[in-house]
């Protein structure tokens, strides 16, 4: 059984736009979340045609939350900070997604063998592969679902 | 934990303690656009440019992105285009004295720090770094006042005007982008406040506004009000220290504009690094080494 990322990639996916906010961001990826029953982590950005631009995961949302000073008022414990994770939130809201996506995204084909997929994310670090068909989105690989696709094979 | 010595409370401690890890850093042939993004993603001032063996070329700071928009560079231009090299290095085990040291000289507010193999950078020491790093040693000082307070919190011995910098650059609303990086170039200033034709303060444009506005192509002869960021963070001059630091820290930013008796009356500015050196001084030893650098950050 020769397994390729036709095989295990998930074609519902939900991609994002790079004019979208960060607020419509997280709300789609509450919704993509919701119907398919699965945290998302991390999402395509594809312009109007359907081309890959990039990819935003919560990371990037998390990277902008943080604050960039923290490293000096991080050290004055006797600061009474109350309400600042709400006004990070309210700064993060508005960035747009354009502005922070990873554009240097490692993408495969259908015919991507399951080895090479493990290979790749194992060596990079990457939970989710985006797949492309003549450089167009077709599905999304996700680490989650590799090892579902495995488990019968290395439990039985 | 290093000894406070009576005269420098930095003594002992070296690069390695204050230094972060994580360097933010891209190829030279990476497009502007890409440096943009990077400076806002990782909130960070500048990048560290790097070559095909990852050793340390140059440095992409936000001036030069500045720069870049300024003399009308395609976003889509390599990073080796505006980069400034080589960097300036230190080691992890220098002392914190000897890398300020070498800001000072160099009037630099970022030094790389280089690794063992050759060009390698295992981390970036920034001046606010070792203002944090002064602050946590004060604080866990013997001779510290607030430690010796115990839990009963101390009333915030100094006021704004007491730290402030009385100096502000500002411009016109319909001031061009172009007039606006020309004065934050000559004056070295970190941002611009922007007024109305009457005056009153309206809002801000800062370097991070300006690279956005490249990364979006806005052209560098549209009117500052176009891209400024509104309202002003300002802080009344007689206020407490702790005050204008919680306005800071709300607002992300590292400088705050000072008002006198009104808030369409500005007289200077405040920086969050200023503001943690005082805080900081609690006895002799850190009254003397308050830290400076010319045209600090």
């Amino acid at each position: 059984m020769d397994l390729t990322a036709r095989d295990v990639m998930d074609t519902r996916f939900y991609t994002l736009r790079p004019e979208d906010t960060v607020a419509d961001a997280v709300r789609s990826i509450q919704e993509a979340s919701r119907e398919t029953g699965q945290t998302v982590f991390g999402m395509m950005v594809t312009d109007a045609a359907g081309k890959l631009l990039g990819m935003l995961s919560i990371y990037d949302i998390l990277l902008l939350l943080r604050p960039k000073h923290i490293h000096i008022w991080g050290e004055m414990e006797d600061l009474e900070v109350s309400g600042v994770l709400e006004a990070a939130c309210r700064r993060a809201k508005r960035m747009l997604v354009g502005d922070i996506m990873t554009t240097q995204v490692v993408t495969i084909t259908p015919e991507t063998h399951l080895l090479l997929i493990i290979d790749i994310m194992i060596k990079r670090h990457i939970r989710r592969l985006p797949v492309l068909e003549n450089g167009k989105s077709v599905g999304m690989v996700y680490f989650s679902r590799v090892f579902n696709h495995l488990r019968e094979l290395l439990s039985s | 934990m290093p000894i406070i010595a009576y005269q420098n409370v930095l003594q002992g401690l070296t690069v390695q303690e204050a230094m972060r890890r994580q360097v933010v850093h891209l190829p030279q042939d990476a497009p502007l656009e890409q440096a943009v993004r990077f400076c806002i993603k990782y909130k960070v001032n500048a990048l560290l440019i790097t070559g095909e063996r990852q050793e340390g070329l140059g440095v992409v700071s936000k001036t030069d992105l500045m720069g870049a928009y300024y003399a009308g560079l395609p976003i889509s231009s390599f990073c080796n285009a505006v980069m400034v090299g080589p960097p300036l290095f230190c080691r992890a085990e220098e002392t914190l004295d000897a890398a300020l040291d070498t800001m000072r000289r160099h009037r630099v507010h970022r030094l790389y720090v280089r690794g063992e193999a050759p060009g390698r950078v295992v981390g970036v020491l920034a001046y606010p770094d070792i203002v944090g790093l002064l602050y946590r040693y004060c604080l866990n000082c013997q001779k510290s006042i607030r430690r010796k307070s115990g839990s009963e919190p101390l009333p915030d011995r100094f006021q704004v005007r007491e730290v402030m910098t009385p100096e502000i650059y500002g411009r016109r609303e319909d001031d061009s982008l172009q007039q606006v990086m020309e004065g934050l170039a000559a004056y070295r200033f970190g941002a611009v406040l922007i007024r109305d034709g009457e005056g009153a303060p309206l809002g801000v444009v800062s370097k991070t506004d300006l690279i956005l506005a490249y990364k979006h192509e806005v052209p560098a002869t549209a009117p500052a009000r176009e891209v400024m960021t509104a309202p002003v963070q300002a802080v009344d001059a007689g206020g407490a220290l702790v005050d204008a630091l919680k306005t800071m820290i709300f607002a992300d930013v590292h400088r705050v504009f000072v008002y006198q008796e009104s808030p369409r009356n500005l007289v200077g500015t405040l920086s969050l690094s200023d503001v943690a050196r005082f805080r900081s001084g609690t006895c002799r030893a850190c009254l003397i080494s308050r830290i400076k650098i010319e045209g600090g950050p």
